[in-house]
């Protein structure tokens, strides 16, 4: 356990090392200026060469990743070339908007993806299967742009259900802040209930066909029972499998999501940060989402011999 | 630890599928069956768009208090006046920072923290501004000639200062009493009045620029009816009323949050279900629909500022850098360049690009501008059979391939596929690139590019608008472009105080851009504000700022 | 691991596929879904390629005076759009562009996932290497990828095919090196390896072609997410380079005026979803024939 604990920590170093570099060194081969950038329409040379001077841009490369790291061993992650805000205040704020996010989005898709999933293979070839299966379909190959757009027109604007944007803080006031998330949820959760519907289903009819669970139903156990104590406990590692694969896509749907409903989040802080060239926040953003990929994947090795005891952690195929 | 997806227990069955199929089935049948075969419906003609640029309080019932939430479109960059340089900085810091002079709902220069217009001496070197004596910054600290000696010379000496050149070769600001500040010129400069009626002529408070332990723009403090509350950066900026503001008695609401939100469907939307109360930059594509809409009223004004093509002429070395040679006809021949120009159908093209909300451009002086004239107003004529004359003339291939670079935005991009589409008859096969923002600005300043489709957002003052752009080594001026004869014409009338001469010679600029096409001129914009019915007293000027300081939540009515 | 369960019986090697073939038909004949399946995308397939032929118009054909007519409208099938250009002809070149995008993908995964996959799972130090530059990239977010190639040479199809192509190199490697670790283990690599056969000889020999089942399957898992992954780079500026339409540009242009003209984003969606559906259904039925314990009809 020790051997693997040390295994896992030099990986995770190393893998945070070469994304360090790999960001560093790309996004200054991007054209591109971010003295431009942040000057825009009324850049002159001086003001640009002020404005390099004062990011430190002018220094050489090695220079400018030592400084960085260093920078970053002692909690400065630098400021925003674009607002001059600190980083570390821009993801303070933005990283907990895109946690609920997607802490909520997951959460509805494994409600409706096992719910729906359960359905399928109760009612095999009758209408609630089809029914399901329509809402995979759409969810597989609608892209969730699109999607938000038709919920803000339909849910939010004419039947008012929603609100069409905005965010509060869970925290502060819980209600209003699920409130508001509902929506951008159920839209970013939308692809990952169907993959998750689709793989329930297909892990249910596994294990409803397998031994001992023809024994068990021999028996005379109900198949509503069996469903609940074999189907759904196998169903349960595929959910957990899927939420740790997923979870990139989930981010790249947030950064789109947080668009849509203009929500204060990490993904939109992303994009807007590569768009205008703003280098601190880049390279502190990619590795947050490293450490985050990292974390995750622990939890789900962890998660794994939890829910399924014959899985020896650290184990690999 | 992963696992493909593919590799998960699975189980294919026949009739997941068959469910998808008739789902889809029915979708397409239902998409089908709410269209019968129908008549083309053409284009309608453009109407004549009136400017309507305020929603009077007059005659309303104001409820007092308040949030108003504003969607603005793009974010604002820092919050300081002196190094800002975003125009989306304006829309918040107008509510915040009064100027020295403003812009009145015409076009005109009027005073604001000044009570007068500037008193220039005979030789226009001296000039002297007489500044209000009742205002106050909303920390408390008084205004007057001090304050304002004091931002100027932030905005002359700062390291990172943008505003420098706006202010002209300025040789010293004094204060003459408390009331008066005096500035001295090295020679003549007639732009700063409308210099001071923008960013340059925000005051700020010397007791917050004092304080060092705190970056200005993560703080500002200036004199204006609403003070600053906080930032959330990417997402939003709340403001709220400043008691200490002179003029509090004609200030209404409690609070302003502006909330950004860049796309335009979105903004259009959150005013739809109530969400905001005012959005600004509506989409030509959404407003109609958004007229219909009951409780939503627009507001509109033609802008300042124009859109078009930069033709590369001499831009090697990078913008503002010596001009070098670029060895195409078009950049050679201004005869192409001028092809070019009347093979451009810019009426049909703003139509239906825009849905007849822009207007067609052929000069950087808007024909609203105090300095329009006959001659600036003129437009090449479309030909595209002369268009194609010429450029047999000139001995070139037909259809004459040129690269177009144009910002992937999805205004841009419409209209330069409806470009592309509209000039192959006038013998131009144009090629459109797409290029990202923060590419483009580099593209730009690099020179690296055959030709580029750009805008301005424009300047009352037309040397705005101009010099910039078209003399020589300029900041803007990334086509290259360089004529003795037009650096001489820009010269003498920014130097020319006299308004009827300065037309005139503005009049054989434009006149002189339209025979060499370095840029050639396309539409211009309207500024579309779209507002609840709910709240009255915005109003939105030339320069397209939302003003929002004397705005109030009002009962429904009228 | 224990959710990877297929196992195949199959012990020929040097046959690779090739008995296999049959077999496929026969199985992939008898499932009328892939069937489904199979004859949507032979179709989307023909659609794409003879796209000139069936399009009445050119996919840049602008009409200045009849933007925003309604599906059904005399001489334009679905309509037109914001510019007036015919939607039904958009419709078929944007499936060509579409398709161009998803196999490009497809082909950037394959030709960089399978030999590192291979690799990785034959060699076990270079396992070490490999997975540290799957984790890198698979951490890194794909949208700076996409960005940053659409700012070093412009937003292109090529450049949308080759960002998304990248973000799938990580699954299409560990789908690989899972398949190579297992057949390392069966008996005819083993056989192989007495008889002192060079190690890049087994991998191209006997791993490869037995891997190659799991590599069609796993394309066919890419494809549809590489269309839709097309049509997000479209509505972030990132797509494809106009006037070439591709169905995520149509979909994410017909967002923008969905307020005057809500079908135009109607038949966009529609084409992405018969792909999808295609490729989705077809997926699953050659994995039931290519892996038959895998297969729930049994």
């Amino acid at each position: 356990m020790i051997r693997y604990i040390g295994t896992k920590l030099w990986q995770s170093a190393l893998t945070l090392v070469l994304a360090s570099l790999v960001v560093f060194i790309g996004v200054r081969q991007l054209p591109g200026d971010p003295a431009l950038a942040m000057a825009g329409e009324d850049a002159s040379p001086e003001v640009l060469a002020a404005v390099r001077t004062q990011l430190g841009l002018d220094q050489p490369l090695v220079n400018q990743y030592l400084t960085f790291v260093g920078n970053i061993l002692r909690g400065d992650f630098g400021n925003s070339t674009r607002t001059g805000t600190p980083v570390v205040d821009l993801i303070g704020t933005t990283l907990p908007v895109t946690m609920w996010l997607s802490v909520y989005a997951i959460v509805v898709a494994i409600v409706v993806g096992v719910a729906f999933g359960v359905i399928a293979e109760r009612f095999r070839g009758r209408w609630p299967e089809w029914i399901t299966n329509g809402f995979a379909l759409v969810g597989l190959s609608v892209p969730n742009f699109w999607l938000g757009i038709l919920a803000i027109l339909y849910l939010a604007v004419t039947l008012g259900w929603f609100p069409a944007s905005g965010y509060v803080d869970v925290l502060t006031d819980p209600v209003r802040g699920i409130y508001y998330l509902t929506l951008p949820a159920m839209i970013l959760g939308t692809a990952l209930a169907a993959v998750i519907m689709r793989q329930t289903r297909a892990s249910m009819i596994e294990t409803m066909n397998t031994d001992y669970v023809r024994t068990a139903r021999a028996k005379g156990l109900g198949r509503g029972r069996v469903l609940v104590k074999y189907g759904l406990r196998n169903s349960l590692i595929v959910v957990i499998t899927i939420v740790g694969l997923q979870l990139g896509g989930l981010i790249s749907g947030a950064v789109v999501t947080e668009r849509i409903f203009a929500l204060p989040g990490f993904g939109k802080l992303t994009l807007d940060a590569v768009f205008t060239r703003d280098y601190p926040v880049i390279q502190a953003v990619v590795l947050v989402i490293t450490v985050s990929y990292i974390l995750i994947n622990l939890a789900v090795d962890v998660l794994y011999s939890v829910a399924n005891p014959r899985i020896r952690v650290g184990g690999s195929n | 630890m992963q696992h493909p997806p593919h590799l998960l227990p699975h189980a294919g069955g026949r009739r997941r599928g068959l469910g998808r199929l008739a789902s889809l089935a029915a979708v397409v049948l239902v998409a089908l069956g709410t269209s019968a075969c129908q008549p083309i419906q053409p284009l309608q003609e453009a109407p004549d768009r009136a400017d309507i640029t305020s929603v009077p309080l007059e005659g309303r019932t104001i409820i007092e208090g308040g949030d108003l939430v504003m969607a603005l479109s793009a974010e604002p960059d820092r919050l300081d006046p002196t190094t800002s340089s975003s125009l989306y900085t304006r829309y918040v810091m107008q509510t915040m920072c009064q100027k020295l002079y403003d812009i009145d709902a015409d076009g005109a220069i009027v005073p604001q923290l000044a009570t007068a217009l500037p008193e220039v001496s005979a030789d226009g070197l001296t000039v002297v501004i007489p500044v209000r004596t009742d205002a106050t910054f909303a920390d408390g600290t008084p205004f007057n000639a001090e304050a304002v000696r004091t931002t100027l010379d932030r905005a002359l000496t700062m390291k990172g200062s943008v505003r420098k050149g706006e202010l002209g070769p300025i040789s010293a600001v004094e204060t003459v009493d408390g009331s008066h500040v005096k500035i001295t010129y090295k020679t003549p400069f007639a732009p700063l009045t409308a210099a001071l009626a923008d960013r340059a002529g925000m005051m700020l408070s010397p007791t917050a620029l004092a304080d060092t332990s705190k970056a200005f723009g993560d703080h500002p403090v200036c004199v204006g009816p609403f003070k600053f509350v906080n930032r959330v950066p990417q997402t939003s900026i709340k403001v709220e009323r400043d008691p200490l503001y002179y003029d509090a008695g004609n200030v209404h609401l409690d609070t302003i949050t502006y909330r950004i939100m860049t796309d335009s469907n979105i903004r259009a939307a959150n005013l739809r279900s109530g969400d905001v109360d005012v959005a600004d930059s509506i989409s030509p594509q959404d407003v109609d629909p958004l007229m219909q809409e009951k409780g939503v009223g627009v507001l509109q004004v033609g802008s300042l500022g124009y859109q078009g093509l930069t033709v590369n002429v001499g831009n090697v070395n990078g913008t503002g850098k010596p001009v070098g040679t670029i060895d195409t006809p078009l950049a050679q021949q201004a005869a192409v360049r001028k092809a070019l120009s009347m093979a451009v159908d810019r009426k049909a093209l703003v139509n239906t690009v825009f849905n007849n909300w822009y207007q067609p451009a052929c000069s950087p002086i808007p024909p609203s501008s105090h300095f329009a004239s006959e001659l600036s107003n003129a437009c090449p004529e479309y030909d595209p059979a002369a268009a194609k004359k010429l450029l047999a003339d000139a001995g070139v291939p037909v259809p004459y391939p040129i690269q177009m670079k144009v910002s992937n935005s999805p205004d841009a991009l419409r209209y330069a596929q409806a470009l592309q589409a509209a000039i192959a008859d006038g013998g131009f096969a144009l090629t459109v690139n797409p290029v990202e923002y923060a590419t483009l600005l580099d593209v730009q300043t690099r020179g690296d590019f055959e030709m580029i489709q750009l805008g301005w957002s424009g300047r009352i003052d037309p040397d705005g608008n101009l010099t910039r752009f078209l003399s020589t080594g300029a900041g803007n001026n990334d086509s290259g472009y360089s004529t003795p004869a037009m650096d001489k014409l820009l010269k003498s009338a920014a130097q020319t105080i006299d308004p009827a001469e300065r037309a005139a010679l503005y009049g054989q600029v434009v006149e002189q851009v339209q025979a060499d096409n370095p840029v050639i001129y396309l539409y211009r914009v309207r500024s579309l504000t779209a507002y609840s019915t709910a709240v009255a007293g915005i109003q939105t000027f030339a320069d397209g700022v939302v003003h929002l300081s004397n705005a109030a939540f009002v009962e429904a009515g009228k | 691991m224990s959710v990877i369960t297929a196992q195949r019986t199959r012990k020929s090697d040097a046959e690779g596929l090739g008995s296999g073939r049959g077999r496929v038909w026969q199985l992939l004949r008898r499932n009328p879904l892939g069937m489904a399946g199979a004859v949507m995308l032979a179709l989307v397939v023909l659609v794409a390629v003879f796209a000139p032929l069936i399009a009445p118009y050119g996919p840049a054909e602008v009409h200045f005076s009849t933007p925003y007519q309604k599906p059904g409208t005399v001489g334009f099938l679905l309509g037109t759009d914001d510019l007036g250009r015919d939607i039904f002809s958009r419709m078929v070149y944007g499936i060509q562009a579409s398709l161009k995008v998803g196999a490009l993908c497809v082909a950037v995964s394959v030709l960089v996932g399978t030999p590192l996959g291979l690799l990785a799972g034959y060699w076990k130090w270079l396992d070490a290497i490999i997975s540290r530059l799957t984790d890198v990239t698979l951490a890194f977010p794909f949208l700076i990828i996409a960005v940053g190639l659409a700012a070093i040479s412009g937003p292109s199809l090529t450049n949308a095919a080759i960002a998304l192509g990248i973000a799938h190199i990580p699954t299409m490697i560990r789908v690989v090196r899972g398949e190579t670790l297992r057949l390392k283990e069966s008996d005819f690599v083993l056989a192989a390896k007495t008889m002192d056969a060079s190690g890049l000889r087994i991998i191209f020999s006997h791993v490869l072609p037995n891997a190659a089942s799991a590599i069609i399957v796993q394309a066919t898992v890419i494809m549809p997410v590489a269309v839709i992954g097309e049509a997000l780079l479209s509505f972030l500026g990132l797509g494809i380079q106009p006037p070439t339409p591709s169905l995520g540009i149509m979909l994410s242009d017909a967002q923008q005026y969905i307020f005057r003209s809500p079908t135009a984003a109607i038949f966009p969606g529609l084409g992405i979803a018969v792909i999808c559906l295609g490729f989705n259904l077809f997926g699953d039925a050659l994995r039931d024939a290519l892996d038959p314990t895998s297969s729930s009809r049994k």
